[in-house]
């Protein structure tokens, strides 16, 4: 996809610097990338097709999505400022506080995203505020020795 | 003349292509907007599942490329119309999937009722592509 596409998309990005960062491919999506994994889609869908680990509620609450990341070593905080010795992620909720989206923070203090089936892309924390993926609901960090 | 202005959702012209001159681009433009003229009308649509299947497709493609939500992109009205072909639609998903990767597993499980993906496969996009191939060759819908 292009970068016209992607910015007609998340308009915030063209506020700031942004820099696609890998080929596009559906093999994984943003949940997946959050939590450090490049070979499997992440989704708690009902039809139980794709990967969700089996000890979290399998539904599409923030709920679900929050015990998902305390899972993987993560504590809910307050900001999304860089701090030396965390990682951070955020989720974001549509306006229904359904999950659409999570992003990584990166060791700068930039964010990292997978958009849905195209590329990674680096970003600012606000750059993907939209009506396509909503705002970030929660922010979690966890220590980078996990 | 100007040049004629194709919608997205049925054609996409690679603009980047430099192995056809200007003049050639001109007559592959309007060769493209008579078939999409052709092709447009719902009942020529209907009466064709392959040119339904690639307009619609090409729609659910476009509107849900930057989502994660599996819920979302199976719930797009496109995907949901693919699904309402019903097994005319079988063998249009998986000569899809022998092109390129895609969501089309939720289609195919609704439409057939079945699910050939190993629970250990699930969310592995390569190997769930692999057994929906297989699974449409053992059933005679691809060679």
């Amino acid at each position: 996809m292009n970068e016209f596409e992607i910015e007609i998309t998340f308009p915030n990005l063209t506020t700031g610097s942004y820099a696609i960062t890998s080929p596009s491919t559906p093999e994984y999506n943003c949940i997946a990338w959050a939590a450090g994994d490049t070979k499997v889609w992440w989704w708690p869908d009902a039809n139980d097709q794709y990967y969700w680990p089996d000890e979290i509620a399998r539904d599409e609450s923030l709920g679900a999505f929050k015990s998902l990341f305390e899972k993987l070593g993560y504590q809910r905080c307050e900001t999304s400022d860089y701090e030396e010795g965390y990682e951070k992620i955020a989720i974001y909720v549509d306006a229904n506080n359904k999950p659409t989206h999570a992003s990584r923070q990166l060791s700068l203090g930039n964010w990292t995203s997978k958009l849905g089936q195209i590329e990674d892309i680096e970003h600012p924390f606000y750059g993907l505020d939209s009506p396509k993926y909503g705002s970030v609901a929660v922010i979690m960090k966890r220590s980078k020795q996990y | 003349m100007n040049d004629p202005v194709l919608p997205d959702e049925i054609i996409s012209i690679d603009d980047d292509d430099s192995t056809i001159g200007p003049d050639s681009a001109l007559v592959k433009r309007y060769f493209e907007d008579v078939a999409t003229h052709y092709f447009k009308p719902l009942t020529r649509q209907w009466a064709n599942p392959p040119i339904r299947f690639f307009n619609l497709s090409a729609q659910w493609e476009q509107e849900t490329a930057m989502l994660s939500s599996i819920t979302e992109i199976a719930m797009h009205p496109s995907y949901q119309q693919i699904i309402g072909m019903g097994p005319s639609a079988i063998p249009l998903i998986l000569h899809e999937m022998t092109i390129k990767p895609g969501h089309w597993f939720w289609a195919l499980k609704s439409i057939t009722g079945e699910d050939p993906v190993q629970s250990k496969y699930r969310g592995r996009i390569k190997e769930m592509t692999t057994a929906w191939i297989q699974w449409g060759k053992e059933q005679n819908y691809l060679p």
